[in-house]
């Protein structure tokens, strides 16, 4: 079982219901995004062409933090969701080096309130009290595990309000992702690292 | 039920139950996913009473119909999504709705009763609040009331808005029970969009794009979803994009995240849509000449003989409007049953006067606007509009057919439609006009596939003594009454949406505006009179001049700063509420198409002392003395418009439920009452309560096509204007009575009038060849902010977003081409100078903007010192949109939302 995400660029429209849905899910510091949306102007007028790309970790088959990771924080499941335990987390940063899709932040101070000048409020020390934010560790996108060990999809999955994306087993053959990318035309970004990510992306 | 079309697969019409299987469905997702089982679903409702999922509905918007699900652990709202059952969202939930749990947080909120100390007022001045207690804070305000009632209850003025809009429903009863007049929707200027649909088809709000049946869509200066980017709105047009094939063509100064995805993106000069839309009729009518002449003979009144003097040639004695029948050469009443083929073109002698049918006379009035002409005026090439104009006209389908559900329909897959970029502009009115004529031309109009009214399901085109579709709401026309009883000057404005921006002149210069009466309070709901329509000078004015202010207020924004008094109103999470959901703003489909439904929230909270608005209302009441007895506002519930889907209101109160006057209800006692009327006793309340929603049996397709009430030749659509001829001669009339000019337009009354005329013509805008102010300001929603709903201004990770990711989205927009003449750079500051105000911010190069127009994203700025300062980048704006009255259009009262401008560096 290895889970992973298809992307369809063509249904993407930049609005980041997903940066949101992500971030909320997760209570994540001011100033970091564990996944979101970039986005790229090509063309000219009247013709231009812009491109939206959701950005995430990609959940590497062959993930080159979890090899290089001293502790053992960052870990790979057997589904194929890459995690990194916070508590075992020193910081080292071995992980951002390693990673060719900078889908990680490294937290320079523990989190500030969201809102300037006030304290946490009861969200953000209910949810980030999961997640064990503090100073000197690496965070990163976790596939929302939580929600899918409760049997849901993704924050940044339900959220979409395009249906952009499509979640589920990539070695199910029976799967809507796996059926999808069997079409052929799906994508990985920067293949050429070898470290095989799951997310894939249509529509480019 | 199954519907089949001629052109998709069958259509599952649904009954839906909300909230257990919405529970249930979160899991059930995941077994399609994953092919996990039940189990979850029972781990899940086993959990202890405090980690619990509650059914609730989004205010992120000002559409607000959205279902959620909040997830609360131990009295804390820990998380949220959308239902995965619920109609419109399907489980999605866009950025708003997640961000929204700031807003509930937001430690910037009203928390009490409030008292200003500081007589001054201002933006930036302190108002030295001090706490008091509600009974305190009612008692003042109630007193206010009463005196105002006994002496002239016009002397309240309440200004509502999106904020609040959807929840707050006992607002208009509320104030009908006052007795003022003076209920002003503070969104209306910019979002004068509604007079049209009212005309030609009965629908208020607007015209939408039929997205289950429609096959090309010319959207112009309009959001059909994408570009306002709700969830519901945005699933389907990814559906009708992605799946269906539908060819959208997109005409927008911006190539913004719809026009991106669009077939086509076609760059048009801000302010000239209605040449354009001129120019495309022209075509149809001199070039292609292609109609269906079924519809415009037997299904409008295009071929109503028009008289000398501008009206309807009416029969000597049956005073009935007059058709020529080409097969006889005989003049004929329009409902003569021997009327075989009525004329649209020619010139004839009835009654021994030369008369035309009104087709002739508006194709005459057009023989001016070639597509070279139109080229000259929007930048559109003449040949793009050619090929606009016919590649419309064949995908129309003119003559086919399509049967749903055993009935019969005229087919016609084809729209144009238009909204606040259109029609917020002087000639706005006739740009919306036009797009229902090319719309009729084809047929498409009330038919599958074509424009869709987003009103009243039903038999709202029954016509009237004249065999016409009779107007609704705007389109009627307020009165002439002198002196006025409106601050928002209806009776001079007989036919605009609201007029925030009219009353805050009216209370500052009385005399000009002939107000007779004095404006002693102001209230305010949801609203934000400073902000959301042009620059806030007038209305600052305003609001010092009127002794009391006081404002149902969650957050401490400029409307509040210039309060006397804060009754604090809940977040939307904390409010208990009952609301039937709204047909989209954006877009329909069959996924929505005649879904009737009860909704209503599992109130966290509240955290603060607050109240929900509903319930301040009535306490108001009671103490002011107008909760009880005849026309108190039991009563103005028991009158609400049993009108069935209407709108937002809420719903009405059947014969056995209506209230006793005598009795103070909760708000539960209340709803209850309506769930009981609108389910026929079906369920009640607490039925709604335990499922989050109820909906009715979803109508067949057939029922969704208001042409089904009221087919075939059994009605007619205006196509001549004659209806805004006549409201415009009213008002000539009275004011010629009076011996006054217009009041603002003084030196333009005649131009002003010329706006009434039945057949749509070219009107330049304002300062259009200004070499001073040599380019056009734009706006547009984006997803951050896109109207002031739930303190989003105050949300600090909308904002984080919106600076931080996407810089389309923080920055002002230039063509490299405009940039280079002028010598600025990317990343320059700039000055951006309308003969009204300034704005500076940070110039974005693109290729995704009109070369003449100078891009300014979202809804930002005014930002008080007792906010939640979550932005450095608070550009406003609508601080360069025009005061003077005669830049705005006279019909639909709408701001001219594009105006012109210099730039320069900073």
């Amino acid at each position: 079982m290895r889970y992973g995400l298809l992307i369809d660029l063509k249904k993407c429209i930049g609005c980041n219901a997903c940066t949101v849905a992500c971030k909320v899910a997760h209570a994540a510091p001011p100033g970091v995004f564990l996944s979101k949306v970039l986005v790229e102007e090509n063309g000219s007028y009247p013709h231009p062409k812009v491109t939206y790309l959701p950005t995430l970790c990609m959940h590497c088959e062959d993930a080159p933090c979890v090899a290089i990771c001293p502790t053992a924080a960052t870990k790979k499941r057997e589904d194929g969701i890459v995690t990194v335990d916070p508590d075992a987390c020193i910081g080292c940063r071995s992980c951002m080096a390693a990673c060719p899709y900078g889908a990680r932040t490294f937290l320079d101070e523990d989190p500030k309130p969201y809102f300037p000048g006030a304290a946490h409020t009861p969200f953000e020390e209910a949810v980030q009290a999961r997640y064990g934010y503090r100073k000197g560790i690496v965070v990163k996108c976790d596939l929302c595990v939580d929600r899918v060990d409760e049997g849901k999809e993704p924050a940044c999955v339900q959220s979409c309000i395009t249906g952009a994306r499509v979640f589920g087993d990539l070695d199910d053959p029976q799967s809507q992702v796996a059926q999808r990318i069997a079409m052929g035309d799906a994508t990985q970004l920067a293949p050429e690292r070898g470290t095989k990510p799951s997310v894939y992306y249509v529509g480019a | 039920m199954t519907n089949r079309t001629a052109t998709g697969p069958a259509v599952t019409r649904r009954t839906f139950i909300g909230g257990l299987a919405a529970l249930a469905g979160l899991a059930s997702v995941g077994t399609k996913v994953f092919g996990r089982k039940t189990e979850r679903v029972f781990a899940q409702s086993s959990r202890p009473r405090q980690d619990e999922w509650v059914p609730g509905i989004c205010n992120g918007c000002m559409q607000a119909d959205c279902g959620m699900l909040v997830h609360v652990v131990d009295g804390v709202v820990v998380g949220v999504e959308g239902n995965p059952d619920f109609p419109t969202n399907r489980g999605a939930l866009c950025l708003r709705g997640h961000a929204a749990i700031l807003g509930l947080y937001n430690p910037y909120r009203v928390k009490a009763p409030m008292k200003r100390t500081n007589p001054e007022k201002g933006l930036g001045v302190d108002p030295k609040w001090v706490e008091i207690t509600w009974d305190e804070a009612l008692d003042m305000v109630a007193q206010r009331l009463k005196a105002i009632r006994a002496k002239d209850p016009r002397g309240l003025v309440s200004y509502e808005g999106f904020g609040d809009i959807r929840d707050a429903n006992l607002r208009a009863d509320w104030l009908r029970a006052f007795g003022t007049p003076n209920d002003i929707g503070t969104h209306g200027p910019l979002c004068s969009v509604h007079y049209a649909s009212s005309l030609v088809s009965r629908q208020m709000p607007i015209s939408v794009n039929d997205f289950a049946l429609g096959k090309y869509v010319i959207n112009i200066g309009r959001t059909a979803g994408y570009n306002f980017a709700a969830a519901g709105c945005s699933k389907r047009m990814a559906d009708a994009l992605e799946k269906k094939g539908l060819q959208f063509i997109d005409i927008d100064p911006r190539c913004g995240r719809q026009a991106s995805k669009a077939r086509e993106w076609i760059p048009i000069r801000p302010n000239t849509e209605l040449a354009f839309l001129l120019g495309m009729a022209h075509v149809m009518m001199y070039e292609i000449q292609q109609y269906d002449e079924w519809f415009l003979k037997w299904r409008t009144n295009a071929p109503y003989l028009i008289g000398p003097d501008g009206y309807y040639l009416r029969g000597a004695t049956t005073g009935k409007p007059l058709i020529m029948d080409a097969s006889d050469g005989k003049a004929k009443a329009f409902d003569d049953p021997t009327l075989k083929d009525p004329a649209l073109m020619g010139t004839y002698q009835v009654n021994g006067v030369e008369t035309k049918p009104g087709f002739q006379i508006i194709r005459d009035g057009f023989k001016q606007y070639t597509p070279e002409w139109a080229e000259q005026i929007t930048t559109i090439p003449a040949a793009t509009i050619r090929r606009l104009a016919n590649e419309f006209v064949a995908e129309a389908r003119i003559g086919a057919t399509i049967t749903l559900d055993g009935f019969t329909f005229p087919y016609r897959p084809v729209s144009v439609n238009d909204e606040r970029g259109t029609m917020s502009h002087r000639g706005g009115t006739y740009a919306d006009l036009t797009t229902k004529l090319i719309n009729m031309m084809v047929g498409a109009m009330d038919v599958p596939g074509g424009c869709q009214g987003n009103g009243q399901l039903g038999p709202t085109l029954r016509p009237d003594e004249d065999g016409v579709v009779p107007p609704f709401g705007e389109a009627v026309g307020v009165p002439f009454k002198f002196p006025p009883d409106h601050v928002d000057m209806s009776e001079f404005y007989p036919n605009k949406h609201t007029g925030p921006h009219l009353a805050a002149k009216a209370m500052v210069d009385p005399e000009r505006y002939h107000l007779t009466y004095d404006v002693e309070a102001i209230h305010i709901i949801g609203a934000d009179p400073f902000r959301t329509p042009n620059g806030p000078d007038t209305v600052m004015e305003a609001f010092k001049k009127v002794p009391f202010v006081f404002n149902l207020a969650c957050f401490y924004d400029l409307p509040a700063e210039m309060s006397d008094v804060l009754l604090p109103s809940q977040h939307f999470f904390e409010r208990d509420t009952l609301r039937a959901l709204s047909r989209s703003h954006m877009n329909m489909d069959e996924t929505t198409h005649g879904v009737e439904l009860l909704m209503t929230r599992t109130p966290v909270g509240p955290f603060y002392n607050t109240r929900h608005p509903n319930d301040i209302w009535i306490e108001l009441a009671e103490r002011a003395g107008f909760l009880y007895g005849p026309g108190g506002l039991n009563d103005q519930i028991n009158r609400r418009n049993p009108t069935p889907g209407w709108y937002f209101m809420g719903t009405a109160l059947g014969p056995k439920y209506k209230l006793d006057l005598n009795k103070r209800y909760t708000l539960q006692e209340i709803w209850d009452r309506q769930v009981r009327t609108f389910f026929d006793d079906q369920y009640t309340l607490a039925d709604v309560k335990k499922h989050g929603f109820i909906a009715k049996p979803q109508l067949p397709l057939k029922m969704c096509y208001n042409y089904y009430y009221v087919p075939g030749k059994e009605t007619r659509h205006p196509f001549y204007f004659n209806h805004l001829k006549e409201v415009g001669d009213k008002l000539r009339a009275g004011l010629e009575a009076n011996n006054i000019p217009l009041p603002g337009w003084e030196n333009e009354t005649e131009l002003a009038l010329s706006f009434y005329q039945p057949v749509p013509h070219w009107v330049e805008p304002p300062d259009f060849r200004s070499s001073e102010y040599d380019m056009f300001a734009i706006n547009w929603k984006v997803p951050y902010l896109p109207s002031a709903c739930s303190g989003l201004l105050d949300n600090p990770l909308t904002f984080e977003v919106a600076d931080n990711l996407d810089p389309y989205d923080c920055n002002f927009w230039l063509h490299p081409e405009t940039a280079a003449r002028k010598g600025i750079r990317n990343g320059d500051m700039v000055v951006v100078e309308s003969r009204s105000g300034k704005v500076e911010g940070t110039v974005i190069l693109t290729e995704r903007i009109h070369p003449e127009c100078i891009g300014i994203p979202g809804f930002r700025g005014l930002r008080t010192m007792h906010q939640a300062q979550v932005t450095e980048k608070d550009f406003f704006f609508n601080q360069l949109i025009s005061n003077d009255d005669t830049h705005w259009d006279p019909v639909n009262g709408g701001l001219n939302q594009s105006p012109k401008v210099k730039i320069y560096k900073a």
